[in-house]
């Protein structure tokens, strides 16, 4: 092959590895909010009690770049929020989970309302106002169900 | 797979291995040489350089070697890095754990090596596609801060290729 036409091909790869890189990168840490099923402690293998108002459920691996620092960021912002609780579970020895979850990057957030209910799905570094825009819309979400459900009424939300 | 092996030995619960934690801009400086390299690799083996290429393709397989087996913080360009670049930038926002460069090391040498022994063997094209392989992965490293090997990690898990056997007590 000629140079010139080496240099055309290289050329192909690097712009066709940056827009695979831009279009990775504008997916990290976005929050996808969804409804999925509940999550209880015991089905991800922790002691810790989830919260009564949210619980940021993040999964981990031991080799993960990026999981220490959401691991403080989330601790974080759990500690800031009354009823908000962080638990990282570690997948490296339960592949069972990691499938269950359909995990398919480490460090992956689900964030669970106070009834451990999914109501959102973050992959990869989340970033602290889109984390704390979320937890503002499930606590909204649960006022308003307490409001309309409360008064006289022996309805339990579930 | 030892390097994945060896990481996975250690105690479960403490991020930090017994590597000292690194610079994570160290890392994709040197990332970003073998980026450069690899593209000359490609290079050469479309202009029917091969014997170049090959050369160039088992020099950057040995470094790879190198990073894999001396961690990611002992790399030629990790000490470049540390002794010529660190000192004129500002101070790291924070540390990172050295497995998981490390890891990608491991899987940089994988590929390589794929390619060389398909290259040695005769092949063709085996040494342009590995290298332009290896060269997606250490680009999207240096400049989108990409972790393949974390990436390569979960997979490795999720099929049952780590810890098979065991299945210690659950911390939160």
């Amino acid at each position: 092959m000629k140079p010139l036409e080496a240099i055309g091909l290289l050329f192909a790869l690097l712009t066709a590895t940056t827009v695979l890189g831009l279009l990775w990168r504008a997916r990290q840490g976005r929050v996808s909010r969804v409804t999925g099923d509940i999550v209880t402690p015991a089905d991800v293998a922790t002691t810790t009690a989830f919260g009564p108002a949210a619980t940021l459920l993040q999964f981990s691996t031991e080799l993960c770049a990026r999981c220490p620092g959401t691991r403080r960021l989330l601790g974080t912002v759990a500690d800031s929020r009354p009823g908000v609780v962080h638990v990282d579970v570690d997948l490296t020895h339960r592949a069972d989970l990691a499938k269950r979850y359909s995990i398919l990057q480490t460090p992956t957030t689900l964030i669970l309302d106070g009834a451990g209910r999914v109501r959102a799905r973050v992959g990869g570094p989340p970033n602290r106002a889109d984390i704390s825009a979320t937890l503002d819309a499930i606590a909204q979400n649960t006022a308003t169900r307490t409001l309309t459900t409360t008064p006289g009424s022996s309805h339990v939300d579930r | 797979m030892s390097t994945a092996e060896t990481s996975t030995a250690k105690a479960a619960t403490a991020p930090t291995g017994r590597r000292p934690p690194l610079d994570p801009r160290g890392p994709r400086f040197g990332a970003a040489i073998t980026a450069v390299l690899l593209l000359a690799v490609v290079f050469l083996s479309l202009t029917g350089e091969s014997a170049a290429a090959l050369a160039l393709l088992a020099a950057i397989t040995a470094l790879f070697a190198w990073g894999a087996l001396a961690g990611a913080g002992r790399h030629p360009y990790g000490l470049v890095f540390k002794r010529f670049v660190r000192p004129r930038l500002a101070p790291p926002t924070e540390l990172e754990d050295a497995a998981p460069p490390t890891f990608a090391q491991a899987v940089g040498l994988a590929v390589c090596l794929v390619g060389l022994v398909l290259g040695l063997a005769g092949v063709p094209g085996s040494i342009g596609i590995a290298a332009a392989a290896a060269f997606v992965a250490a680009f999207l490293n240096a400049v989108f801060d990409y972790c393949l090997g974390c990436q390569i990690f979960l997979l490795l898990v999720r099929f049952g290729v780590l810890n098979r056997g065991g299945r210690p007590a659950r911390q939160a």
